[in-house]
């Protein structure tokens, strides 16, 4: 019984782990530049299908398998800088405009990477076969957990420190909270507001790709990976908050650990109570847990 | 009036299709006619009460599923029927769904939308004993007017009387439309798209014309979604999933969301267009994406905005 | 009385802007309410007016307690306002915001299918309303390409559609050439007859136009009534002259 239960909450948290990195950059984009970004599930996918390829070119050429881990988070980390070609090509254009037209290009991102990358990596799914036991798995509590997941968790915690130290310790940090704070005034103070966004951007960009080369290990990239995340990535900034990073860290963990106990008990639930969870936080406190302006 | 020349010529192009185009386009015509119903009760959200919702699809779900429902199930088989049960349920799903919705505004009124709508997508989805699953359940061929027409090979008859008598549906629901938009309730929504705050001083409830604006929308969209369903024979999930939902917001900005005929422009080029680039090429949606981000940088007001170049109202800032 | 505030406070976070401000308003006053800005003059017309709750007072309308029921039923009960930053409905035509104005008053806002064109009542009610205001040639241009002047009647001309008992004016001539000033107070003084306006009340800054018109003149400063009488009385109130009016230089 306690081995069921460790392996429904250990899995929960790994799900949750990958959950907080693209809800990570949901938010620092949704705080910073108040864009909800719908291509945060297309650039988690993008990161998903470029790790696979980097373990699959690694693996040819011979690389020790005990270190795939790094071109696989590097790859991730990469393809990270599509944000700044969708930044300044895409986004930069819509900046002064109503949020409605800045949700509907986002939505035209969303379109334009579905097919991105099915051109480039075809429809069937990829995996990395075989790579997800090379760390081994240990027994806890009764329990057989690969390393792996593992690994994700505690980098994934680490990122999530990461962050807090770069908002609260660094100038860069505080230019960020200023501006989400106050767009105008913190132009008036000086700060350029084109590369903030520029950087921003670029940031929340790469959070979503390296989660998505993150997961690959554990599943497959599939086509439908992208728009299918979005909608868990945006119940967890719901309950956690719009813009609030203490939001995405909880609200990653309810959404990880609540999936992976409904699909144990009663897995036609899955995600509905996830919405249903949504649609409730929504109307009950539109603000979510940690959120800032009401609706 | 130019304007109405054009669009009696219009529907009589339409209505003489069948005689003189091929089966194929007049095929496409069919889901075309049904885009536009639902796409003419979306815009009376999004360009008359300027809400933006991104889960309408949810109410294309429940039309489509009733009407396959009936037809499978319920062993219905009226269309006449179909479509009021169709209309009766969206309305009565609205009710909640709007009740809470439209107290919000921008990205909430979206998010909660977009959560109804994924709610219905998984549910069909996942109880798949009930509803297929994702395969979906059969919309087996309904009667019109009362006459069974089973005996009639599919192609007659979806390019004979089905496609007349979804003409008439959207005739008709476009007559609807346009009394509604000049009505003193339409002006009223009008007034709330362009500034709810003065419009409360007037005496007229921002939440309460909203909620009855979502409403018929509802119902519109429902009618449209039972219409889907004869043509192909089968509904799914994925009539509900969100990114449909983002396609309708989307030929609603293509055909123009500041015009009455925007929307149906819109529903008409977003079809044929989809349809060509993916008789050449699969990737339609790299196309359509590059034409939805030019469209929203450059040319906001749609095509109808570029042909009468009339500066449309951006939705509600309140 | 048609109007009545009793000690109404109004706290933002912990900055005070209305101290316990009382006042009362007759059928048949014009009353004015001036002060120094920051005095709290549009919170209190936002209070009185529904769309901002006071933290502590009761505002009666018509003997009817009205605290926090919000501008929409205020405004079927017969109260209307205009506002310091123009309020208009950019996309509409003067006609069509008149109109708009009639249909809520007469209460036409639930049909769906009646023609707005073919409503005979609300066309005739739309376009006195422009005349009264000097609106009429302008009816069909867009509220957003009106001159500023033009905007603002309109504003006011909306309010009067919906013939209220009282109206608020939150500055009915700020930003408005000297010249129109007086135009927009005469067409406010006549229209107010022909449609049987019961009271009005006004925030204004410009002093001449405060004296030439107003029967009653109520002085805030720092969110508290300073003084509330005619306005002689208010000429000579040393304190009021200090703090708002300042001192005449030399006989105008």
């Amino acid at each position: 019984m306690t081995q069921h239960v460790v392996n429904v909450l250990l899995s929960g948290v790994f799900h949750a782990s990958i959950l907080f990195l693209v809800a990570a950059g949901l938010q620092v984009v949704f705080g910073v530049q108040k864009i909800f970004n719908l291509a945060c599930g297309s650039f988690y996918a993008l990161g998903a299908y470029a790790g696979v390829s980097a373990v699959g070119w690694y693996a040819g050429a011979g690389g020790p398998p005990a270190l795939f881990i790094l071109p696989l988070a590097l790859a991730g980390l990469a393809v990270g800088a599509v944000g700044i070609v969708v930044e300044r090509g895409l986004l930069s254009f819509v900046y002064d405009r109503d949020e409605t037209f800045q949700l509907l290009l986002t939505f035209a991102v969303v379109l334009m990477m579905e097919d991105a990358i099915r051109m480039i990596w075809g429809t069937s799914p990829r995996s990395t076969s075989g790579l997800y036991l090379t760390y081994g798995q240990v027994r806890i509590l009764g329990a057989v957990v690969p390393v792996y997941n593992l690994i994700v968790i505690a980098a994934s915690l680490a990122i999530a420190l990461s962050i807090g130290w770069l908002l609260t310790r660094t100038t860069f940090g505080r230019i960020m909270r200023a501006t989400a704070d106050n767009r105008e005034m913190a132009e008036a103070l000086g700060v350029d507001i084109r590369r903030v966004y520029a950087k921003v951007f670029t940031l929340g960009t790469a959070l979503g790709t390296l989660g998505g080369a993150l997961v690959i290990p554990a599943t497959a990239a599939m086509s439908e990976m992208g728009i299918e995340l979005i909608v868990e990535a945006f119940a967890v900034v719901v309950i956690g908050g719009l813009g609030s990073m203490r939001g995405a860290f909880v609200g990653a963990l309810a959404v990880g650990v609540l999936r992976s106990i409904a699909i144990s008990v009663y897995p036609e639930l899955e995600m509905l109570l996830i919405y249903l969870i949504v649609i409730g936080v929504l109307v009950a406190r539109p603000r979510g847990l940690f959120g800032g302006a009401a609706a | 009036m130019k304007g109405g020349l054009v669009v009696v010529v219009a529907t009589g192009a339409v209505a003489a299709a069948p005689l003189v185009a091929s089966t194929y386009h007049v095929l496409l015509m069919l889901p075309f006619m049904a885009y536009a119903v639902v796409l003419l009760g979306l815009n009376l959200l999004f360009g008359y009460a300027g809400l933006v919702s991104f889960g309408h699809a949810l109410f294309i779900g429940i039309g489509a599923y009733t009407g396959a429902f009936l037809t499978t199930h319920g062993r219905v088989r009226s269309l006449e029927v179909i479509l009021v049960c169709a209309a009766v349920l969206g309305g009565l799903v609205a009710v909640p769904v709007a009740a809470l919705c439209v107290r919000y505004v921008k990205i909430y009124f979206g998010m909660l939308t977009l959560a109804f709508g994924m709610v219905f997508y998984t549910f069909v989805l996942k109880f798949y004993r009930l509803t297929g699953g994702d395969e979906g359940t059969p919309f087996l061929r309904p009667s019109l007017l009362g006459r069974s027409l089973d005996a009639m090979p599919k192609i007659d008859y979806l390019v004979g009387p089905y496609y007349y008598y979804a003409l008439a549906v959207l005739i008709l629901a476009t007559l609807g439309m346009w009394r509604i938009v000049h009505s003193p309730f339409g002006l009223c929504l009008k007034t709330i798209r362009d500034n709810p705050v003065k419009a409360e001083t007037l005496g007229i409830g921002v939440t309460r014309y909203r909620f009855y604006a979502f409403i018929i929308s509802a119902i519109y969209a429902a009618v449209g979604g039972a219409l889907l369903g004869p043509p192909t024979g089968n509904v799914d999930p994925t009539l509900a999933y969100w990114t449909h939902s983002g396609n309708l917001v989307f030929m609603t900005l293509l055909g123009g969301f500041a015009s009455f005929f925007g929307p149906v422009v819109g529903a008409f080029v977003f079809i044929y267009l989809q349809n060509w680039v993916m008789s050449i090429v699969p990737y339609w949606r790299l196309i359509f994406g590059a034409m939805l981000a030019v469209i929203v940088i450059f040319a906001p007001q749609g095509l109808m905005g570029l042909v009468t170049r009339r500066r449309p109202v951006p939705p509600s800032r309140a | 009385m048609i109007l009545q505030a009793v000690g109404l406070r109004k706290f933002y976070g912990e900055f005070c802007a209305l101290d316990g401000v009382s006042l009362r308003v007759d059928a048949g006053e014009f009353v004015s309410i001036i002060g120094p800005n920051g005095a709290g003059k549009s919170t209190l017309i936002n209070i009185l007016t529904g769309i901002t709750r006071p933290s502590a007072g009761s505002v009666r309308f018509k003997d009817r307690e009205v605290g926090g029921i919000g501008p929409v039923r205020l405004a079927r009960l017969g109260m209307a306002r205009s506002f310091q930053l123009v309020q208009i409905f950019p996309d509409l035509t003067v006609l069509e915001t008149l109109q708009a104005a009639a249909v809520a008053r007469l209460g036409r806002g639930g049909r769906l299918f009646a023609s707005l064109a073919g409503d005979r009542e609300v066309q005739e009610a739309a376009l006195e309303v422009a005349e009264l205001f000097g609106l009429g040639d302008k009816r069909h241009t867009l509220a957003r390409q009106l001159p500023q002047g033009d905007k603002k009647l309109l504003d006011v001309a909306s309010a009067f559609a919906l013939r209220p008992e009282i109206i608020l004016l939150d500055e009915p001539t700020s930003g408005v050439s000297t010249a129109d000033k007086t135009a927009i107070m005469e067409t406010l003084v006549t229209a107010s007859r022909r449609i049987g306006l019961r009271a009005i009340i006004q925030v204004e800054h410009d002093m001449d136009i405060v004296f030439a018109y107003s029967d009653r003149i109520i002085a805030l400063h720092e969110g508290k009534v300073l003084a509330d009488a005619a306005p002689a009385a208010i000429q000579a109130d040393q304190r009021v002259i200090d703090t708002v009016i300042g001192r005449r230089a030399g006989a105008r």
